[in-house]
């Protein structure tokens, strides 16, 4: 069992019973006719002190390259080996670091280290996930599914209803010959986790096993795109430019390496009732990061907390 | 050695054999899962009928996550075929999803036959002719039919 590293009021525990996940993220979306940037955006679970388990970070980064032709072949060449190198140095979840880990990294930035030190009296432990813009998605279906291990009864609602989900996206119309395979892996670790706490580090290695972990990023991303699909007429107003909700979900939700933004996180979180808290590591004043929770009121309980921090540079 | 892209292209293989498509054909070259041959029959009712257009998928590890190179080995007249066989398909490119498998790939393709894109060209006299001057266009992908018996 842990132990607190700082006493904090209690008032800090916003949610004492829950593990919460906060995420930041950003996308290239939002800087579309601004300024060139580069953007890197990292992720990361966190679990609460009070909470017996760890951290989990997901962490994002992305190199976006404005003002040439994207297909270009030697940007793709440049890309894959970006992503090559990073595929090398970061597992695609890690184990669970301390935060001052984190505040290593920001020695030199006050900002963010005073944010980073501000997390630290909340949450003790981190994981990293690997920056392929599968890492909401990743740290998402890692952290829930590592704090159900212990909760049967919770685990039992979720089981039911990523069973059932497989009809639900047969019915939208999803294939259904490719769709039960990645349901079928799905279940595989689902299952795992029904074993309870001493599956833990079965689950850390699926999760770190290309094979089964994209397929449950996979079928993150499908449950989240059903969702959208549903309730196509209410999300259709947050889609920007002139898109449908159906171009949306082929455009953004459902291709793998896509990061995730707003919509995403509600869709997932609203689809399987899960509650998300994101902490937005960004430039504003205060000392605390920013917080949002999904999906809106209907879930009280933060189950997974995100923390999700974007690096801006100017190109000089 | 069994990877999830090599697992995963067996089962797709199994379909294809098991539930074939109406049209279309595909199998791994022999000594190469990552490699497949294809041929798309041309759509009845279109300037492509009764062609046999032969056609390369190249997967890589990453298949299903990220989509396969395909190109049209056949010489092919359409606007969305590149000089060099390269089709510009959405879903083969940004709108591609894991769960397309094998035969909904050589579907799609097939259906770009009858369907061109004539606003995103890859080949523009093809798209030009496609607009302006149906009945050459039509006689350009005639000569290919014919040189698809003889590839």
């Amino acid at each position: 069992m842990e132990v607190p590293r700082l006493d904090q009021p209690v008032n800090f525990h916003e949610s004492v019973t829950s593990m919460a996940i906060s995420a930041l993220w950003w996308q290239l979306l939002h800087f579309k006719g601004l300024v060139q940037v580069f953007l890197s955006s990292h992720y990361f679970v966190l679990f609460p002190i009070s909470n017996k388990f760890g951290y989990l970070k997901m962490s994002e980064e992305d190199v976006a390259v404005v003002g040439s032709s994207s297909q270009d072949d030697l940007i793709i060449q440049q890309h894959r080996e970006i992503e090559k190198e990073i595929s090398d140095r970061i597992q695609l979840v890690g184990l669970k670091e301390s935060l001052e880990t984190v505040e290593n990294e920001y020695l030199n930035d006050e900002i963010y280290l005073k944010k980073t030190r501000d997390l630290g009296t909340k949450y003790e432990n981190i994981r990293r996930t690997r920056p392929d813009g599968n890492c909401f998605f990743r740290a998402f279906g890692y952290a829930y599914l590592e704090y159900l291990l212990d909760k049967k009864e919770e685990y039992a609602r979720f089981r039911e209803l990523a069973y059932q989900s497989k009809d639900r996206l047969i019915k939208l119309n999803f294939p259904k010959f490719t769709l039960e395979d990645f349901h079928d892996v799905f279940m595989d670790v689902v299952n795992v986790v029904g074993k309870g706490p001493e599956s833990s580090e079965e689950l850390h290695r699926m999760f770190n096993e290309q094979g089964y972990s994209d397929y449950v990023v996979v079928y993150l991303r499908l449950i989240a795109s059903g969702h959208l699909r549903e309730k196509e007429d209410f999300y259709q107003n947050f889609i920007e430019g002139n898109r449908t909700v159906v171009d949306f979900c082929s455009q953004e939700v459902e291709p793998m390496y896509k990061e995730s933004d707003h919509i995403h996180i509600i869709a997932l979180s609203s689809a399987l009732n899960v509650g998300v808290r994101v902490r937005y590591m960004d430039r504003g004043d205060g000392s605390e990061t920013r917080t949002l929770r999904h999906p809106l009121p209907q879930v009280a309980t933060d189950h997974v907390v995100i923390y999700s921090k974007l690096v801006e540079r100017k190109l000089r | 050695m069994s990877t999830p892209a090599r697992r995963r292209l067996m089962r797709d293989f199994k379909r294809l054999q098991e539930d074939p498509p109406t049209g279309v054909s595909g199998a791994p070259t022999d000594n190469n899962i990552m490699i497949w041959n294809a041929v798309i029959f041309g759509p009845h009712d279109t300037p492509f009928e009764d062609g046999t257009f032969k056609l390369t998928i190249e997967f890589t590890e990453e298949y299903p996550n990220k989509p396969p190179t395909v190109r049209f080995v056949s010489k092919m007249f359409h606007p969305n075929v590149y000089a060099d066989g390269g089709i510009c398909l959405d879903i083969l490119q940004n709108r591609w999803s894991p769960t397309y498998d094998v035969s909904a790939i050589l579907t799609s393709i097939q259906s770009l036959l009858s369907d061109p894109n004539p606003n995103s060209p890859a080949n523009s006299m093809a798209a030009q002719l496609y607009k302006e001057n149906r009945r050459e266009y039509e006689k350009r992908v005639k000569a290919c039919v014919e040189q698809s018996f003889v590839d």
